[in-house]
Protein backbone atom coordinates (compact mmCIF):
# COMPACT_ATOMS: atom_id res chain seq x y z
CA UNK A 1 0.00 0.00 0.00
CA UNK A 2 1.32 3.17 -1.01
CA UNK A 3 1.87 6.03 1.73
CA UNK A 4 -0.70 8.46 1.19
CA UNK A 5 1.25 11.48 2.99
CA UNK A 6 0.20 14.88 1.81
CA UNK A 7 -3.26 13.74 0.15
CA UNK A 8 -4.80 16.61 -1.18
CA UNK A 9 -7.95 14.95 0.17
CA UNK A 10 -8.35 16.09 3.59
CA UNK A 11 -9.56 13.91 6.68
CA UNK A 12 -10.78 16.62 9.30
CA UNK A 13 -10.40 20.50 9.19
CA UNK A 14 -11.11 22.38 11.54
CA UNK A 15 -12.56 26.14 10.38
CA UNK A 16 -12.41 29.12 13.22
CA UNK A 17 -12.43 26.90 16.14
CA UNK A 18 -12.87 29.08 18.93
CA UNK A 19 -13.14 27.69 22.58
CA UNK A 20 -13.07 28.98 25.84
CA UNK A 21 -13.40 27.30 29.02
CA UNK A 22 -14.49 29.38 32.42
CA UNK A 23 -14.03 33.02 30.60
CA UNK A 24 -10.32 32.05 29.52
CA UNK A 25 -10.04 31.86 25.73
CA UNK A 26 -8.52 28.96 24.94
CA UNK A 27 -8.96 28.47 21.31
CA UNK A 28 -8.61 31.57 18.74
CA UNK A 29 -9.85 31.38 15.12
CA UNK A 30 -8.09 27.75 14.83
CA UNK A 31 -8.07 26.67 10.98
CA UNK A 32 -6.16 23.73 10.35
CA UNK A 33 -6.72 20.59 7.96
CA UNK A 34 -5.59 17.04 8.65
CA UNK A 35 -4.65 15.23 5.47
CA UNK A 36 -6.02 11.95 4.79
CA UNK A 37 -3.62 9.26 5.39
CA UNK A 38 -1.37 11.80 7.26
CA UNK A 39 0.38 11.18 10.60
CA UNK A 40 -0.29 15.13 11.86
CA UNK A 41 0.92 16.28 14.77
CA UNK A 42 0.25 19.32 17.05
CA UNK A 43 2.85 20.82 18.89
CA UNK A 44 2.78 23.88 21.06
CA UNK A 45 3.49 24.80 24.53
CA UNK A 46 1.75 23.89 27.49
CA UNK A 47 -1.73 25.78 27.93
CA UNK A 48 -1.40 25.73 23.86
CA UNK A 49 -4.82 24.44 23.64
CA UNK A 50 -3.67 20.99 21.94
CA UNK A 51 -6.10 18.89 24.02
CA UNK A 52 -8.98 21.14 24.00
CA UNK A 53 -8.09 21.06 20.33
CA UNK A 54 -8.81 17.06 20.01
CA UNK A 55 -11.51 17.45 22.94
CA UNK A 56 -13.30 19.96 20.09
CA UNK A 57 -12.96 17.23 17.53
CA UNK A 58 -14.36 14.54 19.80
CA UNK A 59 -17.13 16.44 21.14
CA UNK A 60 -15.92 16.77 24.40
CA UNK A 61 -15.93 21.08 25.12
CA UNK A 62 -18.18 23.21 23.51
CA UNK A 63 -16.56 25.42 20.91
CA UNK A 64 -17.99 28.30 17.67
CA UNK A 65 -16.58 27.68 14.40
CA UNK A 66 -17.16 24.32 12.19
CA UNK A 67 -14.84 21.12 12.39
CA UNK A 68 -15.83 19.23 8.86
CA UNK A 69 -15.31 15.52 8.63
CA UNK A 70 -15.91 14.24 5.41
CA UNK A 71 -17.40 10.81 5.26
CA UNK A 72 -15.94 7.91 4.34
CA UNK A 73 -15.32 6.57 0.73
CA UNK A 74 -17.97 4.30 1.70
CA UNK A 75 -19.79 7.05 2.88
CA UNK A 76 -20.37 5.96 6.36
CA UNK A 77 -19.51 8.37 9.48
CA UNK A 78 -16.14 8.54 9.87
CA UNK A 79 -15.23 6.08 13.19
CA UNK A 80 -12.84 7.13 15.29
CA UNK A 81 -10.23 5.35 17.28
CA UNK A 82 -9.32 7.69 20.52
CA UNK A 83 -5.92 6.80 22.95
CA UNK A 84 -6.15 9.42 26.38
CA UNK A 85 -2.80 10.74 27.58
CA UNK A 86 -3.48 8.27 30.72
CA UNK A 87 -6.05 6.40 31.88
CA UNK A 88 -7.03 7.66 35.42
CA UNK A 89 -8.61 4.15 36.80
CA UNK A 90 -8.26 2.29 40.37
CA UNK A 91 -5.51 0.09 39.83
CA UNK A 92 -7.29 -2.40 42.42
CA UNK A 93 -9.97 -3.00 40.33
CA UNK A 94 -10.58 -6.68 39.09
CA UNK A 95 -10.64 -6.26 35.04
CA UNK A 96 -8.37 -8.41 32.76
CA UNK A 97 -6.86 -7.05 29.28
CA UNK A 98 -9.15 -9.36 27.91
CA UNK A 99 -12.64 -8.01 29.50
CA UNK A 100 -11.06 -4.79 28.74
CA UNK A 101 -10.79 -5.17 25.17
CA UNK A 102 -13.68 -7.19 24.76
CA UNK A 103 -16.35 -4.90 27.26
CA UNK A 104 -16.84 -2.44 23.76
CA UNK A 105 -17.78 -4.94 21.68
CA UNK A 106 -19.37 -7.92 23.65
CA UNK A 107 -23.15 -7.34 24.39
CA UNK A 108 -23.23 -10.23 26.75
CA UNK A 109 -22.53 -9.59 30.42
CA UNK A 110 -18.81 -10.45 31.10
CA UNK A 111 -20.69 -12.63 34.19
CA UNK A 112 -21.31 -14.89 31.36
CA UNK A 113 -17.41 -15.43 30.04
CA UNK A 114 -15.94 -13.53 26.85
CA UNK A 115 -17.27 -14.87 23.10
CA UNK A 116 -14.50 -17.02 21.20
CA UNK A 117 -14.92 -14.95 18.09
CA UNK A 118 -14.07 -11.72 20.81
CA UNK A 119 -11.35 -13.70 22.47
CA UNK A 120 -9.87 -14.29 19.06
CA UNK A 121 -9.95 -10.92 17.57
CA UNK A 122 -8.83 -9.30 20.97
CA UNK A 123 -5.68 -11.79 20.62
CA UNK A 124 -4.86 -10.55 17.22
CA UNK A 125 -5.12 -7.24 18.10
CA UNK A 126 -3.23 -7.66 21.40
CA UNK A 127 -0.63 -9.59 19.04
CA UNK A 128 -1.00 -6.50 16.92
CA UNK A 129 0.96 -4.18 19.69
CA UNK A 130 3.48 -6.73 20.52
CA UNK A 131 1.57 -7.81 23.71
CA UNK A 132 0.92 -11.43 23.23
CA UNK A 133 0.07 -13.79 26.10
CA UNK A 134 -0.95 -10.60 28.27
CA UNK A 135 -4.75 -11.10 28.56
CA UNK A 136 -5.33 -12.69 31.11
CA UNK A 137 -3.02 -10.10 33.01
CA UNK A 138 -5.09 -7.68 34.98
CA UNK A 139 -4.98 -3.74 33.90
CA UNK A 140 -3.89 -2.62 36.96
CA UNK A 141 -1.03 -4.59 36.86
CA UNK A 142 -0.09 -3.39 33.45
CA UNK A 143 3.28 -0.85 33.61
CA UNK A 144 2.74 2.68 31.76
CA UNK A 145 3.89 1.60 28.67
CA UNK A 146 1.94 -1.57 28.02
CA UNK A 147 -1.47 0.29 29.38
CA UNK A 148 -0.56 3.12 26.57
CA UNK A 149 -0.34 -0.05 23.84
CA UNK A 150 -3.37 -1.64 24.92
CA UNK A 151 -5.47 1.78 24.84
CA UNK A 152 -3.91 1.71 21.49
CA UNK A 153 -5.42 -2.07 20.59
CA UNK A 154 -8.81 -1.02 22.26
CA UNK A 155 -8.52 2.13 19.64
CA UNK A 156 -7.64 0.08 17.21
CA UNK A 157 -10.74 -2.24 17.69
CA UNK A 158 -12.89 0.14 16.40
CA UNK A 159 -11.02 -0.31 12.57
CA UNK A 160 -10.75 3.39 12.98
CA UNK A 161 -10.71 6.20 9.97
CA UNK A 162 -9.37 8.20 12.03
CA UNK A 163 -6.84 7.69 14.92
CA UNK A 164 -6.50 10.54 17.78
CA UNK A 165 -4.02 10.31 20.27
CA UNK A 166 -3.35 12.95 23.06
CA UNK A 167 0.22 12.57 24.09
CA UNK A 168 0.25 8.75 23.42
CA UNK A 169 3.79 7.98 24.16
CA UNK A 170 3.40 10.33 27.72
CA UNK A 171 4.94 8.56 30.69
CA UNK A 172 6.43 6.10 28.81
CA UNK A 173 10.68 6.13 28.30
CA UNK A 174 12.55 7.24 25.55
CA UNK A 175 13.06 3.78 23.93
CA UNK A 176 9.61 2.86 24.67
CA UNK A 177 8.27 6.26 22.81
CA UNK A 178 10.21 5.20 19.77
CA UNK A 179 8.83 2.01 19.35
CA UNK A 180 5.40 3.08 20.08
CA UNK A 181 5.92 5.38 17.19
CA UNK A 182 7.39 2.78 14.99
CA UNK A 183 4.48 0.32 15.73
CA UNK A 184 2.17 3.25 14.59
CA UNK A 185 4.02 4.17 11.40
CA UNK A 186 3.56 0.31 10.65
CA UNK A 187 -0.02 -0.26 11.61
CA UNK A 188 -0.82 3.01 9.74
CA UNK A 189 0.50 2.24 6.34
CA UNK A 190 -1.13 -1.48 6.93
CA UNK A 191 -4.43 -0.07 8.07
CA UNK A 192 -4.44 3.21 5.91
CA UNK A 193 -5.51 5.47 8.89
CA UNK A 194 -5.58 8.69 9.23
CA UNK A 195 -3.46 9.98 12.58
CA UNK A 196 -3.79 13.00 14.97
CA UNK A 197 -1.95 13.30 17.48
CA UNK A 198 -0.61 15.52 20.66
CA UNK A 199 2.88 15.96 21.02
CA UNK A 200 5.42 17.95 23.56
CA UNK A 201 8.29 16.03 21.62
CA UNK A 202 9.40 17.59 18.96
CA UNK A 203 12.09 14.96 17.95
CA UNK A 204 9.59 12.27 17.77
CA UNK A 205 7.15 14.67 15.55
CA UNK A 206 10.11 15.60 13.21
CA UNK A 207 10.66 11.61 12.90
CA UNK A 208 6.83 10.23 12.28
CA UNK A 209 5.11 13.25 11.85
CA UNK A 210 4.05 14.09 8.03
CA UNK A 211 1.92 17.11 8.88
CA UNK A 212 2.19 19.77 11.30
CA UNK A 213 0.13 22.19 13.18
CA UNK A 214 2.08 24.37 15.67
CA UNK A 215 -0.69 26.06 17.91
CA UNK A 216 -0.36 28.75 20.73
CA UNK A 217 -3.99 29.40 20.81
CA UNK A 218 -3.95 30.72 17.01
CA UNK A 219 -2.24 28.60 14.48
CA UNK A 220 1.33 30.11 14.21
CA UNK A 221 2.40 27.71 11.16
CA UNK A 222 0.91 24.58 9.57
CA UNK A 223 2.90 22.73 6.72
CA UNK A 224 5.34 19.74 6.27
CA UNK A 225 7.61 18.86 9.34
CA UNK A 226 10.34 20.07 7.31
CA UNK A 227 8.82 23.63 6.85
CA UNK A 228 7.28 24.06 9.58
CA UNK A 229 9.58 23.22 12.65
CA UNK A 230 12.48 25.97 11.74
CA UNK A 231 14.85 27.67 14.16
CA UNK A 232 12.54 30.67 13.54
CA UNK A 233 8.63 29.14 14.00
CA UNK A 234 10.22 27.48 17.33
CA UNK A 235 11.22 30.54 18.66
CA UNK A 236 7.91 32.46 18.21
CA UNK A 237 5.67 29.81 19.84
CA UNK A 238 7.78 28.16 22.42
CA UNK A 239 9.40 31.85 23.53
CA UNK A 240 12.69 30.44 23.44
CA UNK A 241 15.50 29.32 20.74
CA UNK A 242 14.75 25.09 20.67
CA UNK A 243 18.54 24.38 19.73
CA UNK A 244 17.44 20.34 19.81
CA UNK A 245 15.45 20.97 16.60
CA UNK A 246 17.17 22.82 14.44
CA UNK A 247 16.01 21.58 10.79
CA UNK A 248 19.35 21.24 9.93
CA UNK A 249 19.87 18.65 12.54
CA UNK A 250 16.65 16.65 11.25
CA UNK A 251 17.43 13.28 10.04
CA UNK A 252 18.58 13.30 6.56
CA UNK A 253 18.94 10.01 4.61
CA UNK A 254 18.61 6.92 6.78
CA UNK A 255 17.17 7.71 10.06
CA UNK A 256 16.17 5.13 12.27
CA UNK A 257 12.77 6.06 11.44
CA UNK A 258 11.72 3.06 9.36
CA UNK A 259 8.37 4.65 8.00
CA UNK A 260 7.89 5.35 4.78
CA UNK A 261 6.63 8.56 5.17
CA UNK A 262 9.49 10.00 6.46
CA UNK A 263 11.97 7.91 4.26
CA UNK A 264 10.14 8.56 1.54
CA UNK A 265 10.46 12.51 2.46
CA UNK A 266 14.14 12.50 2.60
CA UNK A 267 13.80 11.13 -0.93
CA UNK A 268 12.72 13.81 -2.68
CA UNK A 269 12.95 16.86 0.23
CA UNK B 1 -51.12 -12.37 46.12
CA UNK B 2 -51.38 -16.33 46.02
CA UNK B 3 -47.80 -16.27 44.20
CA UNK B 4 -46.21 -14.50 47.32
CA UNK B 5 -47.60 -16.83 49.21
CA UNK B 6 -46.30 -19.66 47.96
CA UNK B 7 -42.82 -17.87 48.29
CA UNK B 8 -43.72 -17.69 52.02
CA UNK B 9 -44.34 -21.15 52.77
CA UNK B 10 -41.67 -22.53 50.54
CA UNK B 11 -39.25 -20.08 52.52
CA UNK B 12 -41.06 -21.75 55.50
CA UNK B 13 -40.01 -25.54 54.36
CA UNK B 14 -36.60 -24.12 53.33
CA UNK B 15 -35.57 -22.65 56.30
CA UNK B 16 -37.01 -24.17 59.20
CA UNK B 17 -36.21 -22.25 62.13
CA UNK B 18 -38.89 -21.15 64.66
CA UNK B 19 -38.51 -17.93 64.20
CA UNK B 20 -39.33 -18.56 59.87
CA UNK B 21 -43.00 -19.84 60.48
CA UNK B 22 -44.18 -16.37 61.15
CA UNK B 23 -45.61 -14.14 58.16
CA UNK B 24 -43.48 -11.36 58.54
CA UNK B 25 -40.31 -12.64 59.19
CA UNK B 26 -41.05 -14.63 55.87
CA UNK B 27 -42.04 -11.39 53.84
CA UNK B 28 -38.80 -9.57 55.57
CA UNK B 29 -36.27 -12.42 53.87
CA UNK B 30 -38.60 -12.08 50.81
CA UNK B 31 -37.62 -8.48 50.48
CA UNK B 32 -33.95 -9.05 51.40
CA UNK B 33 -34.03 -11.56 48.80
CA UNK B 34 -34.88 -9.30 46.08
CA UNK B 35 -32.48 -6.48 47.78
CA UNK B 36 -29.12 -8.86 47.38
CA UNK B 37 -29.00 -8.89 43.74
CA UNK B 38 -29.93 -5.67 43.53
CA UNK B 39 -27.27 -3.96 46.04
CA UNK B 40 -24.44 -6.67 44.30
CA UNK B 41 -25.38 -5.58 41.00
CA UNK B 42 -25.47 -1.94 41.32
CA UNK B 43 -22.39 -2.21 44.27
CA UNK B 44 -20.51 -3.23 41.95
CA UNK B 45 -20.28 -0.07 39.95
CA UNK B 46 -20.08 1.78 43.11
CA UNK B 47 -17.14 0.40 44.06
CA UNK B 48 -15.09 0.06 40.92
CA UNK B 49 -16.10 3.52 40.48
CA UNK B 50 -15.97 5.46 43.50
CA UNK B 51 -19.34 6.64 44.30
CA UNK B 52 -19.98 5.38 47.68
CA UNK B 53 -20.43 9.34 48.43
CA UNK B 54 -23.26 9.28 45.60
CA UNK B 55 -25.20 6.64 47.22
CA UNK B 56 -24.87 8.69 50.82
CA UNK B 57 -26.11 11.54 48.90
CA UNK B 58 -29.34 9.66 47.97
CA UNK B 59 -30.00 7.83 50.85
CA UNK B 60 -29.89 10.86 52.83
CA UNK B 61 -32.40 12.94 50.16
CA UNK B 62 -34.49 9.94 51.74
CA UNK B 63 -34.82 12.23 54.72
CA UNK B 64 -36.20 15.06 52.96
CA UNK B 65 -38.39 12.56 51.02
CA UNK B 66 -39.52 11.66 54.10
CA UNK B 67 -40.26 15.51 55.09
CA UNK B 68 -41.45 16.45 51.91
CA UNK B 69 -44.56 13.55 52.50
CA UNK B 70 -45.19 15.62 55.81
CA UNK B 71 -45.63 18.85 54.17
CA UNK B 72 -47.88 17.57 51.02
CA UNK B 73 -49.47 14.74 53.41
CA UNK B 74 -48.75 11.98 51.38
CA UNK B 75 -47.26 8.88 52.40
CA UNK B 76 -43.48 8.46 52.37
CA UNK B 77 -43.57 5.74 50.67
CA UNK B 78 -44.53 8.02 47.45
CA UNK B 79 -42.36 10.33 48.40
CA UNK B 80 -39.04 8.97 48.94
CA UNK B 81 -38.13 7.40 46.26
CA UNK B 82 -39.70 10.35 43.92
CA UNK B 83 -37.20 12.82 45.96
CA UNK B 84 -34.42 10.09 45.63
CA UNK B 85 -34.85 9.93 42.14
CA UNK B 86 -35.38 13.61 41.24
CA UNK B 87 -31.74 14.18 43.53
CA UNK B 88 -29.70 11.37 41.91
CA UNK B 89 -30.66 12.78 38.28
CA UNK B 90 -29.62 16.18 39.33
CA UNK B 91 -26.88 15.22 40.37
CA UNK B 92 -25.73 13.27 36.98
CA UNK B 93 -27.10 16.62 35.16
CA UNK B 94 -25.00 18.72 37.63
CA UNK B 95 -22.24 16.50 37.29
CA UNK B 96 -22.16 16.82 33.84
CA UNK B 97 -22.09 20.50 32.81
CA UNK B 98 -20.34 21.68 35.83
CA UNK B 99 -16.64 22.21 36.43
CA UNK B 100 -16.78 21.57 39.63
CA UNK B 101 -15.62 18.32 40.97
CA UNK B 102 -17.85 15.27 41.51
CA UNK B 103 -17.41 15.68 45.12
CA UNK B 104 -18.04 18.97 45.94
CA UNK B 105 -21.35 18.61 43.58
CA UNK B 106 -22.27 15.73 45.06
CA UNK B 107 -21.74 17.74 48.77
CA UNK B 108 -23.59 20.64 47.74
CA UNK B 109 -26.90 19.03 46.61
CA UNK B 110 -26.58 16.24 49.84
CA UNK B 111 -26.14 19.13 52.66
CA UNK B 112 -28.86 20.94 50.80
CA UNK B 113 -31.31 18.19 50.72
CA UNK B 114 -30.72 17.00 54.56
CA UNK B 115 -31.22 20.90 55.90
CA UNK B 116 -34.64 20.73 54.20
CA UNK B 117 -35.51 17.54 55.78
CA UNK B 118 -34.12 19.23 59.34
CA UNK B 119 -36.21 22.26 58.78
CA UNK B 120 -39.43 20.18 57.85
CA UNK B 121 -38.97 17.71 60.93
CA UNK B 122 -38.00 20.03 63.38
CA UNK B 123 -41.70 21.77 62.94
CA UNK B 124 -43.38 18.78 63.64
CA UNK B 125 -43.32 16.40 66.66
CA UNK B 126 -45.05 13.78 65.38
CA UNK B 127 -42.33 12.86 62.49
CA UNK B 128 -39.95 11.35 65.39
CA UNK B 129 -41.19 7.72 64.44
CA UNK B 130 -40.78 8.60 60.97
CA UNK B 131 -36.75 9.69 62.04
CA UNK B 132 -36.79 6.21 64.09
CA UNK B 133 -37.49 4.02 60.58
CA UNK B 134 -34.97 6.28 58.65
CA UNK B 135 -32.26 6.00 60.72
CA UNK B 136 -32.46 2.53 61.40
CA UNK B 137 -34.69 0.80 59.05
CA UNK B 138 -37.53 -1.59 59.31
CA UNK B 139 -37.39 -4.21 57.17
CA UNK B 140 -39.55 -6.19 59.50
CA UNK B 141 -42.93 -4.37 58.78
CA UNK B 142 -42.47 -4.50 54.97
CA UNK B 143 -45.96 -4.93 52.96
CA UNK B 144 -46.79 -6.88 50.30
CA UNK B 145 -46.91 -3.48 48.09
CA UNK B 146 -43.04 -2.90 48.85
CA UNK B 147 -42.33 -6.01 47.89
CA UNK B 148 -44.67 -5.84 44.52
CA UNK B 149 -42.08 -2.90 43.78
CA UNK B 150 -39.05 -4.31 44.61
CA UNK B 151 -40.01 -7.24 41.93
CA UNK B 152 -40.51 -4.89 38.91
CA UNK B 153 -37.42 -2.82 40.25
CA UNK B 154 -35.41 -6.08 40.54
CA UNK B 155 -36.72 -6.64 36.67
CA UNK B 156 -35.65 -3.32 35.36
CA UNK B 157 -32.30 -3.70 36.80
CA UNK B 158 -31.81 -6.54 35.40
CA UNK B 159 -32.50 -5.97 32.09
CA UNK B 160 -30.13 -3.14 32.29
CA UNK B 161 -27.29 -4.77 33.70
CA UNK B 162 -27.89 -7.92 31.24
CA UNK B 163 -27.44 -5.18 28.46
CA UNK B 164 -25.65 -2.48 30.09
CA UNK B 165 -22.65 -4.49 32.41
CA UNK B 166 -19.79 -4.53 30.11
CA UNK B 167 -20.32 -0.70 28.77
CA UNK B 168 -21.03 0.87 32.28
CA UNK B 169 -17.47 -0.98 32.86
CA UNK B 170 -16.56 1.02 29.77
CA UNK B 171 -18.07 4.41 30.81
CA UNK B 172 -16.35 4.39 34.35
CA UNK B 173 -12.89 3.66 33.36
CA UNK B 174 -12.87 6.73 31.00
CA UNK B 175 -16.57 8.03 29.81
CA UNK B 176 -14.57 10.29 26.64
CA UNK B 177 -12.93 6.78 25.40
CA UNK B 178 -16.42 4.95 25.67
CA UNK B 179 -18.06 8.09 23.86
CA UNK B 180 -15.24 8.76 21.06
CA UNK B 181 -15.57 4.76 20.49
CA UNK B 182 -19.48 5.06 20.18
CA UNK B 183 -20.73 4.50 23.51
CA UNK B 184 -23.83 6.07 24.19
CA UNK B 185 -22.57 7.11 27.88
CA UNK B 186 -25.32 9.71 28.96
CA UNK B 187 -28.03 7.43 28.73
CA UNK B 188 -26.24 5.17 30.56
CA UNK B 189 -24.96 7.24 33.38
CA UNK B 190 -28.99 8.94 33.61
CA UNK B 191 -30.40 5.62 33.73
CA UNK B 192 -27.93 4.20 36.20
CA UNK B 193 -28.14 6.85 38.69
CA UNK B 194 -31.63 6.26 38.17
CA UNK B 195 -31.72 2.63 38.93
CA UNK B 196 -29.34 3.45 41.62
CA UNK B 197 -31.44 5.88 43.27
CA UNK B 198 -34.73 3.78 43.57
CA UNK B 199 -32.13 0.58 45.27
CA UNK B 200 -31.18 3.30 47.82
CA UNK B 201 -34.33 4.30 48.82
CA UNK B 202 -35.63 0.18 49.08
CA UNK B 203 -31.95 -0.41 50.85
CA UNK B 204 -33.00 2.67 53.60
CA UNK B 205 -36.40 0.87 54.17
CA UNK B 206 -34.67 -2.33 54.94
CA UNK B 207 -31.02 -1.00 56.97
CA UNK B 208 -31.36 2.73 57.58
CA UNK B 209 -29.67 5.26 56.41
CA UNK B 210 -26.72 5.25 58.33
CA UNK B 211 -26.27 1.54 56.91
CA UNK B 212 -27.35 2.08 53.30
CA UNK B 213 -24.25 2.71 51.49
CA UNK B 214 -22.51 -0.37 53.54
CA UNK B 215 -25.16 -2.27 51.67
CA UNK B 216 -23.60 -1.41 48.30
CA UNK B 217 -20.37 -0.94 48.79
CA UNK B 218 -19.28 -3.89 51.34
CA UNK B 219 -20.27 -7.06 49.33
CA UNK B 220 -18.86 -5.46 46.23
CA UNK B 221 -15.31 -4.40 48.12
CA UNK B 222 -15.35 -8.17 49.27
CA UNK B 223 -16.49 -9.36 45.92
CA UNK B 224 -13.54 -7.38 44.63
CA UNK B 225 -11.05 -9.32 47.31
CA UNK B 226 -12.07 -12.68 45.55
CA UNK B 227 -12.65 -11.92 42.03
CA UNK B 228 -9.77 -12.24 39.42
CA UNK B 229 -11.86 -10.67 36.99
CA UNK B 230 -14.74 -8.33 36.76
CA UNK B 231 -17.09 -10.84 35.54
CA UNK B 232 -16.43 -13.02 38.54
CA UNK B 233 -16.44 -10.02 40.74
CA UNK B 234 -20.63 -9.67 39.89
CA UNK B 235 -20.87 -13.46 41.21
CA UNK B 236 -18.69 -12.96 44.10
CA UNK B 237 -20.90 -9.81 45.15
CA UNK B 238 -24.19 -12.04 44.33
CA UNK B 239 -22.90 -15.15 46.65
CA UNK B 240 -21.75 -12.63 49.77
CA UNK B 241 -25.06 -9.98 49.76
CA UNK B 242 -27.24 -13.12 49.74
CA UNK B 243 -25.91 -14.94 52.01
CA UNK B 244 -25.32 -11.98 54.40
CA UNK B 245 -28.76 -10.96 54.49
CA UNK B 246 -30.30 -14.49 54.98
CA UNK B 247 -27.71 -14.58 57.94
CA UNK B 248 -28.16 -10.88 59.20
CA UNK B 249 -32.48 -11.72 59.52
CA UNK B 250 -31.90 -15.23 61.17
CA UNK B 251 -29.28 -13.78 63.52
CA UNK B 252 -30.90 -10.91 64.17
CA UNK B 253 -34.25 -12.77 65.01
CA UNK B 254 -32.52 -15.00 67.91
CA UNK B 255 -33.67 -14.70 71.82
CA UNK B 256 -30.23 -14.40 72.52
CA UNK B 257 -29.49 -11.44 69.63
CA UNK B 258 -32.70 -9.94 69.74
CA UNK B 259 -30.80 -6.93 67.48
CA UNK B 260 -31.58 -4.46 64.44
CA UNK B 261 -31.90 -6.44 61.17
CA UNK B 262 -30.19 -4.06 59.33
CA UNK B 263 -27.47 -4.22 61.02
CA UNK B 264 -26.93 -8.19 61.78
CA UNK B 265 -26.86 -8.48 57.45
CA UNK B 266 -23.83 -5.80 57.88
CA UNK B 267 -22.16 -7.33 60.02
CA UNK B 268 -22.26 -10.68 58.48
CA UNK B 269 -21.22 -8.91 55.04
CA UNK B 270 -18.67 -7.23 57.23
CA UNK B 271 -17.00 -10.45 58.23
CA UNK B 272 -16.98 -12.05 54.37
CA UNK B 273 -15.22 -8.63 53.48
CA UNK B 274 -12.57 -9.59 56.58
CA UNK B 275 -12.38 -13.02 55.48
CA UNK B 276 -12.35 -12.11 51.76
CA UNK B 277 -9.09 -9.30 52.96
CA UNK B 278 -7.20 -12.36 54.47
CA UNK B 279 -7.41 -14.39 51.02
CA UNK B 280 -6.41 -11.16 48.90
CA UNK B 281 -3.27 -10.97 51.31
CA UNK B 282 -2.37 -14.59 50.79
CA UNK B 283 -2.61 -14.42 47.44
CA UNK B 284 -0.39 -11.39 47.16
CA UNK B 285 2.11 -13.38 49.27
CA UNK B 286 2.08 -16.59 47.30
CA UNK B 287 4.95 -16.25 44.81
CA UNK B 288 4.76 -15.69 40.73
CA UNK B 289 1.26 -14.26 41.17
CA UNK B 290 1.54 -11.34 39.46
CA UNK B 291 -2.32 -10.91 38.61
Amino acid sequence: MTCACDSDRTAVMFENVTAALGGTVILEGVTARVPLGSCTAIVGPNGAGKTTMLLALLGEVPFTGGIRIPPSDEGRALRIGYVPQRLQFDRAMPLTVMEFMVMGWQRRPLWFGVARRYRERARQLLACVKLEGLERRKIGALSGGEMQRVLLALALGREPDLLVMDEPASGVDFQGEHIFCELLDVLRREQGFTQLMVSHDLPTVTHHATHVICLNRKVAAEGPPREVLTAENLTAIFGLHMGLVDSSALPDGKSSCSSACCTGRDGHA
Amino acid sequence: MPELTAVYDLIARLLPFECMQMRFMQQALTGLLLLAPMVALMGVHVVNFRMAFFADAISHSAFAGVALGLILTVSPRWTMPVFGLLVGLAIVAAQRRSALSTDTVIGVFFSGAVAFGLAVVSRESSAARDIQRFLYGDILTITADDIRAMLALLAGLTVFQVYGYNRMLYIGLSPSVAKAHGVRAAAYQYIYAGLLSCVVIFSVQAVGVLLVTAMLIVPAAAARNFARSAGAMMWWALLVSTTSTIAGLLISAQEWARTATGACVILAAFSWFMLSWAFACMRCRAPGSRQ
